[in-house]
């Protein structure tokens, strides 16, 4: 082997061996970053993870009214308002997961709106530790209006 | 196509082909804009509840006739947050009173609508509907 051809052939081999560095610190750096192609459509985290929790909130504050009296729907137990809790995490959760690139929508106002369901979990969880049902049904709304402002915009349109 | 291209096209997608899937829908997905109605009935039941408030109105058709053909609506509403803005709260539709409803009926078939107007006994009109997209009131039908 020649002079050159040594100097070659080490050349490719480093390449080679960089390259595969490069690659593998891609690779790592993605599940770093919490990338994974285990992930749920926009449409079923929607459905099944978001709505589900969603419900409960609201279904967990309000009055019903007949001839017969008003029903209060507030939590009546501990484990109704745990129930509460863990949803508003659950929602706060969800915001993180929706600016996940599998969901991600690169414009000024996704960000926005998930921000704003978020800080509307972060006070659904306060709310849930002082186990204030006037406020929760006040931010049950609000929840409502955060989902309603961002799907006037990317659905209805 | 560029990786965020792809994510576009998925999410237009998702946006448009399967919005009636996702949950709470709109009122497109629901209720008929073109099957307006008017109910006239008394008032059984306020649910004061998230994300819309209902009222149930049994309808007086029948009446008379051993109550045959007699119905109750569901009326959807906005939130109570939207209507608490407007002055209305839990109390403004009380059980029992004579109520006419103007709104969309449910494209399901069932005696279910979106309410745009409620008109009290006293005449006083009430915007009941949500405060986005056509049953906010933007068509001109009105008392």
């Amino acid at each position: 082997m020649t002079v050159s051809a040594k100097y070659l052939d080490v050349f490719l081999k480093g390449s080679a061996i960089v390259f595969c560095l490069l690659t593998t610190s891609c690779a790592l750096n993605q599940n770093d970053q919490g990338h994974s192609e285990m992930a749920l459509t926009t449409r079923q985290v929607m459905n099944w993870v978001l709505d589900p929790n969603a419900d409960l909130i609201w279904d967990s504050a309000g009055f019903e009214i007949t001839a017969d009296g008003v029903e209060d729907l507030a939590p009546a137990s501990d484990e109704q308002w745990l129930a509460v809790r863990n949803s508003s995490a659950a929602i706060i959760e969800v915001g993180n997961i929706l600016l996940m690139p599998t969901h991600y929508r690169d414009d000024a106002v996704w960000s926005r709106w998930v921000r704003d369901l978020q800080s509307t979990g972060m006070q659904l969880l306060a709310t849930a530790e002082s186990r204030d049902s006037t406020r929760l049904f006040s931010l049950g709304g609000e929840l409502f209006e955060a989902c309603q402002s961002c799907h006037d915009h990317y659905i209805t349109q | 196509m560029t990786k965020d291209s792809c994510r576009f096209a998925l999410f237009f997608w998702i946006s448009t082909v399967c919005c009636e899937g996702w949950g709470h829908h709109s009122f497109a997905a629901e209720f008929d804009v073109n099957r307006p109605i008017e109910i006239v009935g008394r008032v059984t039941k306020v649910q004061w509840i998230n994300p819309h408030a209902w009222i149930h109105v049994r309808t007086e058709r029948g009446l008379g006739e051993e109550g045959l053909g007699e119905e109750v609506w569901m009326i959807e509403g906005g939130t109570p947050n939207t209507l608490f803005r407007r002055g209305i709260n839990r109390d403004t539709v009380p059980i029992g009173i004579k109520v006419i409803v103007r709104g969309y009926q449910a494209k399901s078939g069932e005696t279910i609508a979106n309410g745009r107007e409620l008109m009290l006994p006293d005449g006083r009109k009430l915007l009941f509907g949500p405060s986005s997209g056509v049953a906010s009131g933007q068509d001109s039908k009105s008392f």
